[in-house]
């Protein structure tokens, strides 16, 4: 072909980018899982494109979420319809159900198949009633859909002109029109853009005649624009914005030119825009010389290129929507969004980030123990451990917030495992796990096969201690209290300790274990707060001592457990929050003018609560250490460390041991007062409304 | 309150809107952006269609849209799990012979999309800026991408300002997230506004709601308006 000296230069196009709006894969994940569930044939698509509005960015062929055939209920509109910014231009999507099926597609087949339809809408006709047809494209994915992936690839058909066509000429329309024409030009674009029913008609005819008057047409007119002192343009949307080259539409363009007028001599007009105007220093006049076929036939598909590259390189695209399409990630940055927003408009200085790494242990999954758990979730607390021995009973689920019926058929879950389980389903983020085992008490003695497995117990729950950052003391009995407390007190972690009367609670936190003051510097004048058992001998400051609580009552007003919980996880969170942390001091809501405020974010921190409900009334209160406590004391804690496990037996075998110990008589009478025998407890004795003493 | 409310010379005393107080608001801000900031597309109005078809309203409910607001940036940064995903198929062998009508284009300065929402909330009573970015692909821009995109004065804006949070949120009419300014601070600022404007002897009509509202929101995002605008 090339016998001329001068090669002419060819035709270069460039090619059409395809970009996928977010929604198009939303709205095609429900489409697959909705509807089309493993169905994978063919769909009809629509992409849309647009003349190129940026003098140095291409326009796109756009998917959005009203590309797929909808009969969906938007709350939006269909504005599609003769948007000047959305030209419908007919797709094909081909997606598959394995990432295999997506690499073994033909894709030569696959595009010849679709130039195949812009070659036969070119001979019917009918590319010239709807020219969009022209621009036909096809796209195939694997839409992976359980991590939110995507891959895919399009590609835009075009027809190969053989020989090329060359160029002769290309400027822009501002200095290929006279000043007239290209006004006329302008006014006629503009018209044509601004109608409703041909704005997203890409392809037309421009008209120039002799009196530089310009006129546009439907590519059907053509017959009609063959006048003498006519000067004829094939105008298209170009996306393209480069000043040297037409954009991928003219390749059809001209396949349809050559095939249905056999023109030699093509002049054609890229059309762009900025600003929703024509712009004609932006749109290209060029002209094209094509070699008409001889031979060539109808029924002869021309070959077709037209898959798009990805950087340069010809391999499948791929995007990961997981940030928006994961229900996981999203409730998490749902929840954290709310603490954010607490922090923001009411505590700045709250440090969330201590509140998402804490680990709390929770002793006891009953009333108590869920109610905690929930409160602790609503506080963005993630890490959970729950240590229970029972399951979940029939009585339970009305009363425990994180069971339901289904978990107390058959033979019951563990309350341990329900728990878990429920936190997961609440918010799947939670960390939790769930420890099925029994606590071992003080005074009931145990046979010497037993040791074994108690003080197994033993090692696991200090090991559990040790590895979570705070403990709640939530057992429905006083003395599975005493281990986890002295535990506690020994490796000096945060202890909260709720329990409930029949109308009245009591909600505390443990001071900092007695070593860790010989640790500090200035241990003289800092006092330690007591525990649940030093009020065995530290009497509170203020008293409600003289109410009476029946301790054999197995029952407690509905209402306490959530007061109690959500108190016991407000104290964690005060506590947290405090620059002293375990080492706070303890406030009184007396003292609240005290100017302790300043010290955390939440307000004062309290000791001690306690409440009535019978009386709609609740008091803080302060109760320091006691030397003589049979958990937290000096005394106790440094014989544990000495002894180790024979204190613990002969602690829990001896009855009269801790009393000799530290002189104490109390617990004694208490654990006499206990007529239950943890070992050999059952489903029906498994009743954790707690009723200790206050 | 409601009966007492007066559209035309509503002064937002209360730094709030009602719904049709909103699309009044709307139209005069679209009006005035198209008149004094010519740089830019146009708002448009996008309405919804009714889940009360019964009541029938006067205005009707919508949101204004200002869609593909173009940042070049001159280098992209590589994404690794991109790459990885690209596996090279070696199906890809042979498929198109070597084409020399194809234009081989350099790779392109990577141009950054923005579109803009602005959302009547009907719960805090005020108007909500929604956005997005993403690449010429539709990927979507993380929000430490955006940042990157922002002019200096607006990240230290979002550092410092009480006003101004960034969250991620379901956008309520798409039912996707989209980042948004949250609104909970906006009556107060909105308060302070109109208090200095209507010291200085002048009340905020309904028209002009949007445009101070959008003086304030609009630099958080890098869409400053012109002076002109607020008169
Ligand atoms: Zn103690």
């Amino acid at each position: 072909m090339a016998e001329n000296e001068t090669s002419p230069t060819i035709l270069q196009f460039a090619p059409l980018n395809s970009s996928v709006d977010e929604g198009f894969w939303h709205s095609f994940s429900s489409l697959k899982l909705d509807k089309l569930g493993i169905d994978d044939s063919p769909l009809s698509i629509t992409g849309f494109c647009a003349p190129c509005s940026h003098p140095q960015v291409s326009n796109h062929l756009t998917l959005l979420s009203e590309s797929l055939p909808s009969d969906e209920q938007s709350l939006i509109a269909n504005t599609s319809h003769g948007n000047r910014n959305k030209c419908p231009v007919p797709g094909i999507l081909y997606n598959t159900n394995t990432v295999e099926s997506f690499n073994k597609l033909d894709k030569q087949s696959l595009l010849k198949a679709e130039a195949k339809k812009i070659w036969e809408d070119i001979q019917s006709g009918k590319a010239l009633e709807d020219c969009a047809l022209l621009s036909r494209f096809l796209v195939i994915s694997f839409a992976d859909l359980k991590k939110w992936s995507f891959r895919y690839w399009f590609a835009f058909p075009a027809l190969v002109l053989d020989p090329p066509a060359s160029l002769v000429e290309l400027k822009p329309a501002s200095e290929y029109f006279s000043s007239e024409e290209a006004e006329s030009v302008s006014a006629a674009c503009n018209d044509w853009r601004e109608s409703n029913s041909t704005t997203d008609v890409p392809f037309f005819l421009v008209s120039v005649s002799s009196d530089s008057k310009a006129s546009i047409k439907h590519l059907k007119d053509y017959e009609a624009c063959q006048g003498d002192y006519q000067k004829l343009f094939f105008g298209f949307y170009d996306p393209c914005h480069l000043p040297s080259n037409p954009g991928w539409p003219l390749r059809n363009y001209l396949a349809l030119i050559r095939s249905r007028w056999n023109l030699e001599t093509v002049l054609f007009f890229c059309y762009r825009e900025s600003r929703g105007f024509a712009d004609l220093n932006l749109s290209l006049v060029g002209q094209a010389s094509v070699t008409l076929s001889s031979g060539e036939s109808a029924e002869t598909v021309p070959n077709s290129v037209g898959w798009e590259l990805n950087k340069g390189k010809r391999v499948p695209r791929s995007i990961s929507l997981a940030n928006s399409m994961d229900p996981t990630r999203l409730a998490v940055s749902a929840v954290d969004l709310n603490l954010k927003l607490m922090r923001w408009r009411a505590l700045p200085s709250l440090n969330l980030n201590v509140l998402s790494s804490v680990k709390c242990l929770l002793l006891g999954a009953g009333t108590l123990g869920c109610q905690v758990a929930r409160t602790l979730m609503g506080w963005g607390i993630r890490n959970i451990t729950f240590v229970d021995y029972g399951k979940v009973a029939m009585s339970n689920p009305v009363r425990q917030s994180l069971y339901t019926f289904e978990d107390c058929v058959g033979r019951g879950e563990f309350k341990a495992v329900a728990a878990v389980k429920s936190l997961k389903q609440i918010f799947p983020a939670m960390e939790s796990s769930g420890v099925v085992m029994a606590i071992p008490m003080p005074g009931h003695p145990i046979s010497s096969q037993e040791e074994d497995s108690v003080l197994g117990d033993c090692k696991r729950l200090s090991d559990l201690i040790e590895s979570h950052d705070a403990v709640f003391l939530l057992t429905d009995t006083r003395e599975s209290r005493w281990l986890p407390s002295l535990l506690c007190a020994n490796a000096n972690k945060i202890a909260i300790n709720a329990a409930l009367g029949f109308d009245s609670y009591m909600v505390m936190r443990h001071g900092a274990g007695p070593t860790s003051l010989s640790d500090d510097m200035n241990k003289t004048h800092r006092q330690r707060l007591g525990c649940y058992f030093c009020n065995d001998v530290v009497a509170p400051q203020d008293s409600m001592t003289d109410r009476t609580l029946d301790q054999q009552c197995t029952v407690t007003r509905p209402g306490l457990a959530p007061i109690a919980g959500a108190l016991a996880v407000e104290l964690l969170v005060g506590v947290l929050q405090h620059p002293l942390g375990i080492y706070a001091k303890g406030d009184n809501s007396s003292s609240s003018n005290g100017g302790n405020i300043d010290d955390s974010p939440l307000g004062i921190l309290p000791h001690q609560i306690r409440g009535s409900i019978s009386q709609f009334s609740q008091i803080t209160l302060l109760g320091q250490a006691s030397n003589s406590c049979t958990a937290c004391s000096e005394t106790v804690i440094s014989e544990y460390r000495k002894r180790g496990n024979s204190f613990i037996l002969e602690a829990i075998n001896h009855p009269t041991y801790l009393e000799d110990l530290t002189g104490l008589t109390e617990l004694k009478k208490a654990a006499n007062s206990f007529n239950l025998d943890w070992e050999d407890d059952d489903i029906d004795d498994d009743d954790d409304d707690v009723a200790v003493d206050l | 309150m409601e009966s007492g409310r007066e559209v035309s010379d509503f002064s937002s005393g209360d730094g709030r809107l009602t719904v049709e107080d909103f699309s009044v608001a709307a139209r005069g801000f679209s009006d005035n952006w198209k008149t004094h900031n010519q740089s830019f597309p146009p708002w448009s109005w996008v309405p919804l269609i009714s889940r009360t078809p019964l009541v029938s309203k006067k205005q009707e409910e919508g949101y204004l849209s200002l869609e593909k607001i173009i940042i070049l940036s001159s280098l992209e940064e590589k994404n690794p799990e991109e790459d990885s995903l690209n596996v090279e198929t070696d199906c890809s062998e042979k498929e198109e012979s070597i084409d020399d009508t194809i234009l081989v284009q350099p790779l392109d300065n990577e141009a950054h999309y923005y579109d803009f929402h602005i959302v009547y909330s009907a719960s805090y009573r005020v108007p909500v800026l929604y956005f997005r970015g993403y690449c010429s692909g539709g990927k979507p821009l993380s929000l430490d991408v955006i940042k990157k995109d922002l002019p200096s004065c607006s990240v230290s804006l979002l550092m410092e300002s009480k006003w101004t949070f960034i969250t991620q949120e379901e956008h309520p009419y798409l039912n996707r997230p989209w980042f948004k300014l949250h609104p909970c601070g906006t009556e107060e600022w909105i308060k302070l506004l109109s208090q200095s404007s209507s010291s200085a002897g002048c009340q905020m009509p309904v028209e002009l709601y949007l445009v101070s509202w959008f003086s304030v929101v609009g630099q958080v995002v890098g869409l400053r308006i012109p002076l002109e605008m607020l008169n």
